[in-house]
Order: structure tokens, then sequence, then C-alpha cells
């Protein structure tokens, strides 16, 4: 099965489209800064109230939205599962996208929302992680494949990007 | 000046005003100060174009 070509501008239009309240992390949000890193999915922290839920279960319908990895089974995402603090790796017509109820040691978006910037994209509003609170949480998790990614964006601040 | 891998000076730059290509860690800074001098929108174009260009390497592998 070939996947669908990402393009993280459609989900983040679909997103926006929906007024889902959410913060980009991870890769994307890395580049945004000004990180020269690739990714193949766009990871993004959800605000798990009812109401985010309801819009962002509408969001994920128009894309399509279905759980990765699990064969030909077509399993679409819940509310009452996307309002815990697990990880929902799906993919959608528009490429793969992990919503996360918690980040790291596990922040979810009530903790972080004080930590963002917005930029603008393509005349998107998109909220994404700061660039230390970006490199703290990389920090806490201190995974293997986070090592260089964190060495980028430690450099990356040390330039001054993520202004 | 000796060049080394992780402090090579760029090319043709004049003596005395060139810029390490890369830091201690081996990070590419060229790239990076390329990324950062760039819009938000431009730079998710870049990972959209990086991305796609990635895939048609690994559709023309299935294929092929």
């Amino acid at each position: 099965m070939v996947a669908p070509a990402a393009d993280f501008l459609a989900i983040l239009r679909a997103l926006a489209a929906h007024r889902v309240d959410h913060i980009v992390v991870g890769g994307v949000c890395a580049v945004l800064h000004g990180a020269p890193v690739t990714t193949f999915d766009l990871d993004l922290v959800h605000n798990r109230e009812p109401e985010n839920l309801h819009r962002l279960a509408r969001a994920l319908a128009d894309l399509g939205a279905y759980y990765r990895g699990r064969g030909e089974q077509r399993l679409v995402p819940e509310e009452s599962a996307l309002a815990g603090p697990g990880h929902h790796l799906l993919m959608t017509q528009s490429g793969p996208l992990d919503l996360l109820g918690t980040l790291g040691a596990g922040h979810g978006f009530d903790a972080l929302v004080g930590h963002t910037k917005v930029v603008e994209v393509s005349g998107i509003a998109v909220e994404i992680l700061d660039l230390p609170t970006l490199i703290r949480v990389k920090e806490e998790t201190s995974r293997e494949k986070d090592l260089l990614s964190l060495q980028i964006l430690r450099r990356l601040l040390q330039e001054g990007g993520g202004r | 000046m000796e060049q080394t891998r992780d402090h090579r000076w760029v090319e043709g730059a004049p003596e005395g005003e060139s810029a390490p290509e890369y830091d201690e860690d081996g990070i590419d800074l060229t790239l990076l100060r390329w990324m950062v001098s760039l819009t938000p929108t431009e730079r998710l174009q870049v990972l959209q174009s990086n991305v796609a260009s990635l895939q048609r390497l690994l559709d023309g592998r299935t294929r092929g």
C-alpha cells in the first residue's frame, strides 16, 4: 500500500477550519523554528476539553483519519479515546498525523500552552511549542532518536532561532 | 588554516571573513543559518519539498 503523500499544510488548514486548539510539536515544530531537519509526520498536542474534542473529531473526519499499522482495518479515532493522555498514530488523506494527549514527562495542552509562540504559515496562525520548551521536553525523554535533533535545536537556540 | 571535517571553511569566502561550515558536533551551520533566514511559510515549503523528494525516491525504489 502506498501511503498518501504528506501535506502538512492541508492538515493544518483542516484543523484551523474547525478551530481545533492544538500545539504543533516534534519535527514540524523544529522546522518552523528554523531547524534543518526532516520529518514524515505532523505531531501535535491537542486540548482535551470536550468541546475541542468535538471539533477535532470533525476535522479528523474531513481528513479521513484512521489508526496506522492496523493492516486493512480502518479504525477511526473516537472522541472518548482522544480524551486520554496517550498517543494516537493516525494516517490521513494528507499523510501521517500523530495526536499526543501528553508530551514528554506527561505534559498536556494546559501545561504547554504558556510555552508557545504563534507563527503565520501561508495565512494560517499556527501555535508551536517555543524552542526552549521543545528542547526541555526532548531532554526529558532523552531517547536515542532525539539526540541528533537535540544537538541541532541547541545550536539553533545559540544562533538566535526560535525568536 | 588547517581544515578538518568539523571545522571546514566556506569555499571561496574572503580570508578572515569566513564562517565555519560545521560546529564541533558536526551540525551543518550553513543549512541551519539558511533555514533561520527563511520565513515559517518558506521553512514548511522546504520540508514539504524534501518529503516529496524522498517519497519519489522511495516510490521509484518500490517499482524498480
